[in-house]
Formats: C-alpha cells, structure tokens, sequence
C-alpha cells in the first residue's frame, strides 16, 4: 500500500466513524425512548429462587449476592419518596441475596429499614422485616444489632411491646451485648409506648449505630421528642395561663410577661415556639425540626402472597 | 531429577508474556477502580466487602479464562507450528514436555495473580480501612483460588492431549461445570432408592473435580478464619487430582502417533 493510499484511508476513517458514531447514539437513543414504555411496565425477577440462584452462580455466590443487594438498593432508592407502590421484589430480592450470603449483614439491617416503612418511605410490610431480621439472627447469633432491629421493628412499627422486650432481652444475652439493653427490655414490657420508652430506645439506636445515616435519623427523631416534650410542657402551661387570664397565650411571650417561663422558649434548632389559636403550642414554620407521627396502628397481617420462603 | 521440565516451563511463560497475556491486568486494574469508586455511590455497607468479593471473583474468572484458553493450546501450537518435532528429536521425554508446559502456564498464572492481589491490597487501602489480621483469609482465599486454577489447567491438558482446541475448551467448561454440581449428582441419586443408581451417582460425585472445595471467597469477604486443616486437604486433593491427570495427559501423549 502506498503512502498516499494510506493517508487517503486514515481520513475517511477519521470522517467516517465519528459520524457513523453519532448515527449509532441517534439510533440507540430513538430506540430507547419506543422501549422505555415497555420496559417500565414492569420488572421482574427472573431467578425467585435463592435455591437455584445458588447453584448457577458457580460459586461466586458472595459477588451475586452483593449484586443482588445492590439491586435492592436500587430499587428503594428508585421507588421511596415517590410512590406507595412498586416495592413488591424488595423481600424477593432481600431474600435472595441474604440466602446467596447470609452474613450480608447490611442487607438484613437496612433491609429491614426499606420494607418495615410506611407511607411513601417504603414497603410497609414490616411482617416481613421481621422474617428477613430473624433469618439474619439463625444466621448470625453472633451479632446482637439484629437482635436490637428485631426489637425495633416490634416496638415501633408493630406495637408489640411484648416481642419487643424479647428481642432486646435476647440482644442483652448475645455475644457482646451490651447488659444495659436488659434493663430497656424490663422497661418496655412495663412502660409499652411512652414517650419516655421512645426517647430510651432512638438513644440506644443513636448510641449503637456506626452508620452515619441510621446515626442522622436517630439524632432527627431525637430533637422531634425533644421538641414534642417542650410543646407539651407549653400546651400544660397555656392551660394554667388560661385558667388565670381567661384565654390562651398568643405567644410565648405572653407566658413571660406573666412570669410563668423565665425566657422565650427555643426549639431545637433555635426557633420561638408558636402557639394556635386553640392553646397548643406548635413550631415555627421555619423550623427544620420534624416531630415524627406515632407509627401506624399495628397493619393486619395480609396473607403472604409474596414468594416469602 | 531432570532440568528439562524447568526448562520447558521457563520458555512456556517467557511466550506467555511475549503474548501480551498479561494485558489482562489493565483489565483487572480498571475494574478494581471503578468499583473502588463506584460501590460506595450505589450500595449500602459494603464498600469494602464489595471490593473483596469482586476482587477475588475476577482473579478466578481472569485466571479460568487465561487457565482454559492457554491450556488447550498449549500442546496444539506445539504441533501446529512444528516446534514440537525439533524439540522431541532432542533428549526430551514426552512426560516432560508436558509437565513442563505445564508448570509454565501454572508459574504464568501464579504471577499474574501476585499482580492482581496487588490491584486488590490497593483497592481495599484506598476504601479505607488498615489491614486486620482477618484479612489472612482473603490470602488464603486466593492460594485455594490457585489450586483450583492448577487443576483447571490439568484439565485443559489433557482433554488437549486428543482433542482439538474447541473440544477441549468445550470438555473443560463442562467439567468445570459439573463439579459444581457433583452433589448435586450425588443426592439425585439417594433420591432414585436404586442403590445401583446410587452407587453410580455416589462414584461419579468422586470422580468429578470437586471445585466448591476452593470457594473460600465469601469467608474471606467477611474475615472468617479459614482452618489450617481444611488448606491442608484441598491443598492435597489439588495435588492429587493434578498428578492423577499429568500421568493420564502423559500416557495419552506418549501413546499419540505425531507423523
């Protein structure tokens, strides 16, 4: 081949296939949008079975199961937030990854978070957090945070106070548990859901927690009892101001000038409390500070239609 | 003993890196850092667990790949280009070509692991997390990730000792994949209540390489503690199996006419 020739070549290729590359983008992009509606119709599962997931990963059971909680992962990030529905393959894909690595601790302990939430916040179905978390504790009985999650699933979303004082019972007895947790489950078989147990046990989640985010939620919760304290105490006080001036307060203020608070009460996060026009005392708009709902009456457990083995 | 099998390795892997097999550690580089960077931003928990278990899974699939499609041509090139004929006039054995083409490839992959497990130190520095004494059972991980590549190799061998590269690939694969499933094989047979059947399916659970023996990746994942007993045993069983098939190829190339 001749140099010219050469040459010659070297410049279609450089013309051609930067075109011929954009051709291939325009093409790949129409194609995606004629099967973006077809592939958003629904996902799946292909491989339910954690049985046969094991076999066919040919022993990179330990890689699939990562990817498998990656997925889960992906999937609440996809869905919360946005939607109440849509988290159907979050126990199946919790489920698989958990049998293809049952010491995947993570994915027993968020994903315990992602099902047992309500609302938009997740799957609602903290029936099946506790199975997953107790899978993870036959597992792992060598690791009391499971223990503690089981205890938090029942004390919180399921109300049962009872199964609660069990679990952290059991999380007291575990390897390294710490002996205090002992005292909270006599507790809690005793005080159920005071605000005091709530306080008690958002603590020892805060206290026990290595993850920044779990650590953040807890912390949040924290300054929500914090601040439903303060409104108490004020809503108390705007009864006793009423009982003396014959109305509420407007304001915080009103309560100082009568002697009855020291200063301007502050939230958490700094802001004046407000009052309502019905005497109860409420945040500031501004106000960063959330104070959490109860969780919701104890669901009736719905037949498990999911592949839930 | 006689040199020649060294000899003979020494060359196998000089021609190994004149092949550029090597590249594949560019390959393995790439990954290690992208998932290094990327695992953090879409999982949660197990950005160093990620690291380790797609660390050592690529070291075995790098090295099965490199294990399979070197192994099969190792004695086929040989012919094919001739270098077999002037190399047999010579005083070398046949049994010792073949060990040592052998050894080349296995010193070829032991090398190119050293350099992955290299990849994979860095990666875990750079997630971020000293180095635990628990991490031995990522080491051993990798040595049973050897001794299971060491008997792939065998394979390879000698299915390419009678058969053509694309057989052999096809007859490693699959026995790679049937011992996979030997228990399987072994428990589908106790289900027949034929104890003929049973006694069949029982030998060939033996006869089949059994490779979940060297699946430690998991344990390593999460710092087990791997028995000294158990190194021990699979390292024997590897040695075993391995000798089994040097002297089956061995026996199979001597018999082969070459004219």
């Amino acid at each position: 081949m001749t140099r010219s020739v050469q040459s010659r070549s070297i410049r279609i290729v450089a013309i051609a296939a930067p075109i011929l590359l954009a051709a291939v983008v325009l093409l790949q992009t129409g194609i995606d949008a004629r099967t973006r509606s077809i592939a958003q119709q629904k996902e799946e599962l292909l491989l339910q079975s954690p049985a046969t997931a094991k076999k066919l990963s040919l022993g990179y059971d330990a890689l699939l199961a990562d990817v498998y909680w990656t997925r889960a992962v992906q999937l609440y990030g996809d869905k919360v937030g946005k939607t109440h529905e849509g988290f159907d393959l979050l126990y199946p894909l919790l489920n698989i990854a958990t049998s293809l690595d049952p010491k995947l601790l993570p994915a027993y302990h968020f994903g315990a978070i992602f099902l047992s939430q309500t609302g938009i916040g997740g799957a609602g179905r903290p029936d099946l957090a506790v199975k997953l978390v107790q899978r993870g504790i036959a597992a792992n009985p060598e690791d009391w945070h499971l223990d503690l999650d089981l205890g938090f699933i029942y004390y919180w979303w399921l109300r049962d106070y009872s199964d609660a004082a069990k679990a952290y019972l059991a999380a007291s007895k575990a390897p390294g548990g710490p002996s205090w947790l002992s005292i909270t489950a006599a507790r809690m078989a005793q005080k159920g859901g005071s605000l005091e147990m709530s306080r008690m046990i958002w603590s020892q989640l805060y206290e026990s927690s290595k993850d920044p985010r779990v650590r953040k939620n807890a912390r949040d919760e924290l300054t929500g009892l914090k601040a439903l304290d303060d409104e108490n105490h004020l809503n108390d006080l705007a009864v006793g101001y009423r009982q003396r001036f014959g109305h509420f307060p407007a304001s915080s203020a009103d309560l100082v000038h009568s002697g009855m608070l020291p200063g301007v009460p502050l939230d958490p996060a700094g802001f004046p409390y407000q009052f309502g026009l019905d005497g109860k005392a409420k945040l500031d708009r501004r106000s960063p500070v959330v104070i959490s709902p109860p969780p919701p009456s104890p669901p009736p457990r719905p037949p498990d239609k999911s592949p839930a083995k | 003993m006689s040199a020649i099998p060294g000899v003979v390795a020494v060359n196998t892997f000089r021609e190994a890196v004149r092949d550029r097999v090597l590249y594949n550690l560019v390959f393995f580089a790439l990954l290690m850092i992208g998932a290094a960077i990327l695992v953090g931003q879409v999982s949660i928990g197990i950005d160093r667990l990620v690291i380790v278990n797609l660390g050592l899974s690529a070291i075995s699939i790098f090295g099965f790949v490199m294990a399979v499609f070197m192994g099969v041509g190792l004695v086929y090139k040989e012919i094919e280009k001739r270098t077999l004929y002037s190399l047999l006039a010579k005083p070398v054995r046949r049994w010792q070509f073949l060990t040592g083409k052998y050894a080349g490839l296995l010193l070829t992959l032991l090398v190119n692991t050293l350099f992955m497990t290299a990849g994979l130190a860095a990666a875990l520095y750079y997630v971020g997390r000293p180095f635990l004494r628990s991490d031995f059972s990522i080491v051993v991980a990798i040595y049973f990730i050897l001794l299971a590549l060491a008997l792939v190799t065998a394979f390879a061998l000698f299915f390419s000792c009678f058969s053509s590269p694309m057989l052999s690939t096809l007859f490693t694969l699959g026995v790679y994949v049937t011992g996979f499933f030997a228990a399987d094989i072994r428990d589908f047979g106790k289900l027949t209540h034929n104890p003929l059947i049973s006694a069949v399916t029982r030998a060939i659970y033996y006869v089949l390489p059994n490779f979940h023996n060297f699946d430690a990746i998991a344990a390593a994942g999460h710092g087990e503690p791997i028995p000294g007993a158990l190194i021990a045993q699979n390292t024997a069983y590897a040695v075993v199996y391995v000798a089994l098939l040097l002297v089956a190829s061995s026996a199979v190339f001597s018999s082969r006419n070459l004219k």
